[in-house]
C-alpha cells in the first residue's frame, strides 16, 4: 500500500532556487566590496576548500562531530527514557515537570562556566553542553507523545487483558513515537547549537574555536567557511533524524 | 463453536466521586440474545457496558458472564467495539484484527488465520488487509473493529455506540452485516446506541436506561420477526409503531 501523502524532502525546488538565489544575491554584495566584513561567497568558497585541504576543517570539525556525539547520544537515550517515565508516572511528572520546563527555557550557556568549574577545560565540557541543550526539549516531546495516547486505545488493549509492560511496548511507545521523533529532530538542531557554544566558550577545540580565531584575527573568508560548515552539520544531523523518522513512521 | 452465555447483572451500582452513576441495576440477558441498551445522555449506559467488560470496577452488585463473576478487564468470555473504532494507527487491518489475540498470547501462524478469517466475516478480505486505518472509510475501520472483537472468538459482544459516527447509508449496511454476522456466529450482544431505529431494528429487547442516577427505566420486547435483513422490516408498519412506542418512553425521560 502507497502511503496516502508522500514524504516532503528537506529541500524541495523552491527551497534550492531561495539558497541559489542568496547566494546570487551575496555573491553580488561582496564582489561590490561594502566592507572587508562581506567577502564574497566566491572567496569563501576558496578559504573553505583551502580549510578542507589543509586538513583544519576535517581536524575542527572531527573533534566537534566527536562532542556532537558524546553529548547527543546520552541526551536521546536518556530523555526519552525520562520522557516516557514522565508521560506515564503522574508523581514523577508533578516533581519534575517545572523544573524540566524552567530549564528548558533558561539561558544555558549561561551554565557552561559551571561546567569548566566541574570539567576542566576539556572537550567534556562540549559535551556535557550538548548534552544539556538537547536533553530537556527531548523529555519533554516524548512526554507530550505519551500524554496524547488516545484513551479509547489503552482501553481496548485493557478490555484484552493488557497489564502495564503491553500497555508501555504496544501502546504508549508506538503512540508516543512521532513525538519522540520530532523530539529528537529539534534535540539535534539544539545539540549543534551546544557544540558551538561550549567550544566557543572554552575556545580551545572544534569548529567553535576556530570561529573565535578567526573572528579575532579578521580571517573573515575563513569565518564565514566555518560558519557555512556548522549550518552543514545542522542541516545534516536534522536530516539524518527525518530519515529515521520516514522509516519509522510510515503510518502517518 | 462457542457456545453463546448469558449476562446477570445484579443489584450494581456505581458511583464516581459524588456523581452516582448506575444504582440498583437488575438485568438478565439470556444467551444468544440481542439486547439493547438506550436512555438520554448521562443515564450511565456506557458505564454500564464498561462494567460488563470489567473495565470500570463496580461499588457494589455482581455481573456475571457465563458462570464467570467479572472482576477486570481481559476476560477471555467478552469483547468489546468502540464507537471511535480504537484502531491502532501504527498497524495493518491485518495487524489490528490480531491484536486481541498478540495480547493474549497466541502464536504468529493462529494469529494470522484467526485475523484473516474475521476479516474476510466482516467483508475485508483481500487487498484491505494491508492497508492502514487512516486509509480507510469509517465503515470499514469499523468492521476492522468487529473483525478484532470476533478474532478472539468471544461468546459476548460488547457493542458501544458502534455506528454513531458512520454515515446514514453505511451504517444501514453495517446494521445489516452486523445482524447476518449474529445469526452465523450465536453470539450475546449487548449494545449502546442513542439511536432508537437502531435498538429496534437490531435488537430483541430494549433495556431503557433514566438518567441520574441510572436505572433501569422499562424493558421494552421487540416481536419483529427475523432475519430482519432479509424482510425489509425498516419499511413495516411494526417497525414504526415500535419505534414511536419507544420515542414515547424516551421523551418522558429527557
Amino acid at each position: 500500500m502507497t502511503p496516502l501523502t508522500a514524504p516532503e524532502p528537506a529541500f524541495g525546488r523552491a527551497g534550492l532556487a531561495a539558497v541559489a538565489g542568496l547566494i546570487v544575491v551575496w555573491e553580488i554584495l561582496g564582489r561590490l566590496q561594502l566592507t572587508i566584513f562581506i567577502p564574497s561567497a566566491s572567496t569563501v568558497a576558496a578559504a573553505w576548500w583551502g580549510l578542507v585541504r589543509d586538513g583544519t576543517l576535517s581536524r575542527s570539525a572531527g573533534s566537534s562531530l566527536v562532542s556532537l556525539l558524546k553529548g547527543f547520544v546520552p541526551a536521546a537515550i536518556f530523555g526519552v527514557a525520562l520522557g516516557l517515565a514522565m508521560g506515564r508516572f503522574r508523581t514523577l511528572r508533578e516533581v519534575l515537570d517545572a523544573w524540566i520546563n524552567a530549564l528548558m527555557s533558561a539561558p544555558l550557556s549561561a551554565l557552561v562556566p559551571v561546567l569548566i568549574a566541574l570539567f576542566g577545560v576539556r572537550d567534556t565540557v562540549v559535551a556535557a553542553t550538548v548534552f544539556l541543550f538537547s536533553f530537556f526539549v527531548i523529555v519533554v516531546n516524548t512526554m507530550t507523545g505519551v500524554r496524547g495516547t488516545e484513551r479509547s486505545l489503552v482501553e481496548m488493549a485493557r478490555s484484552f487483558g493488557a497489564g502495564e509492560a503491553a500497555l508501555f511496548t504496544r501502546i504508549y511507545l508506538p503512540a508516543a513515537l512521532p513525538a519522540i521523533l520530532l523530539g529528537l529532530r529539534l534535540g539535534a538542531v539544539q545539540a549543534v547549537k551546544g557544540m558551538v557554544v561550549g567550544e566557543m566558550l572554552i575556545s580551545l577545540v572544534g569548529m567553535g574555536e576556530r570561529l573565535i580565531y578567526y573572528g579575532n584575527t579578521f580571517l573573515i573568508p575563513e569565518l564565514y567557511a566555518v560558519i557555512v560548515s556548522v549550518l552543514l552539520v545542522a542541516l545534516v544531523s536534522a536530516t539524518l533524524v527525518q530519515a529515521c523518522e520516514h522509516a519509522l513512521v510510515r503510518w502517518k | 463453536m462457542s457456545e453463546p452465555v448469558g449476562i446477570a447483572i445484579a443489584r450494581v451500582s456505581k458511583s464516581f466521586g459524588a456523581v452516582q452513576a448506575l444504582s440498583d441495576i437488575e438485568i438478565q440477558v439470556k444467551a444468544g440474545e440481542f439486547l439493547a441498551l438506550i436512555g438520554p445522555s448521562g443515564c450511565g449506559k456506557t458505564t454500564l457496558l464498561k462494567c460488563i467488560a470489567g473495565l470500570v470496577p463496580i461499588d457494589s452488585g455482581r455481573i456475571l458472564v457465563g458462570s464467570r463473576a467479572v472482576s477486570g478487564p481481559g476476560g477471555s468470555e467478552a469483547s468489546l467495539v468502540f464507537q471511535d473504532f480504537a484502531l491502532l494507527p501504527w498497524a495493518t487491518a491485518r495487524e489490528n484484527a490480531e491484536f486481541g489475540l498478540l495480547l493474549r498470547g497466541a502464536p504468529a501462524s493462529e494469529r494470522k488465520s484467526a485475523a484473516r478469517r474475521a476479516l474476510a466475516k466482516v467483508g475485508l478480505a483481500g487487498s484491505f488487509e494491508d492497508a492502514y486505518p487512516a486509509e480507510l472509510s469509517g465503515g470499514m475501520q469499523q468492521r476492522v473493529g468487529l473483525a478484532r472483537a470476533l478474532a478472539v472468538n468471544p461468546q459476548v459482544l460488547l457493542m458501544d455506540e458502534p455506528f454513531a459516527s458512520i454515515d446514514e447509508q453505511t451504517r444501514r449496511i453495517l446494521q445489516d452485516d452486523l445482524l447476518r454476522l449474529w445469526s452465523e456466529e450465536r453470539k450475546t450482544v449487548v449494545l449502546v446506541t442513542h439511536s432508537m431505529e437502531e435498538a429496534i431494528y437490531l435488537s430483541d429487547r430494549v433495556v431503557v436506561l433514566s438518567p441520574r442516577p441510572g436505572k433501569v427505566h422499562r424493558v421494552f420486547e421487540v416481536p419483529l420477526p427475523r432475519p430482519r435483513e432479509a424482510l425489509d422490516v425498516r419499511a413495516s408498519a411494526d417497525f414504526a409503531r415500535l419505534v414511536d412506542e419507544l420515542w414515547q418512553i424516551l421523551k418522558r425521560l429527557q
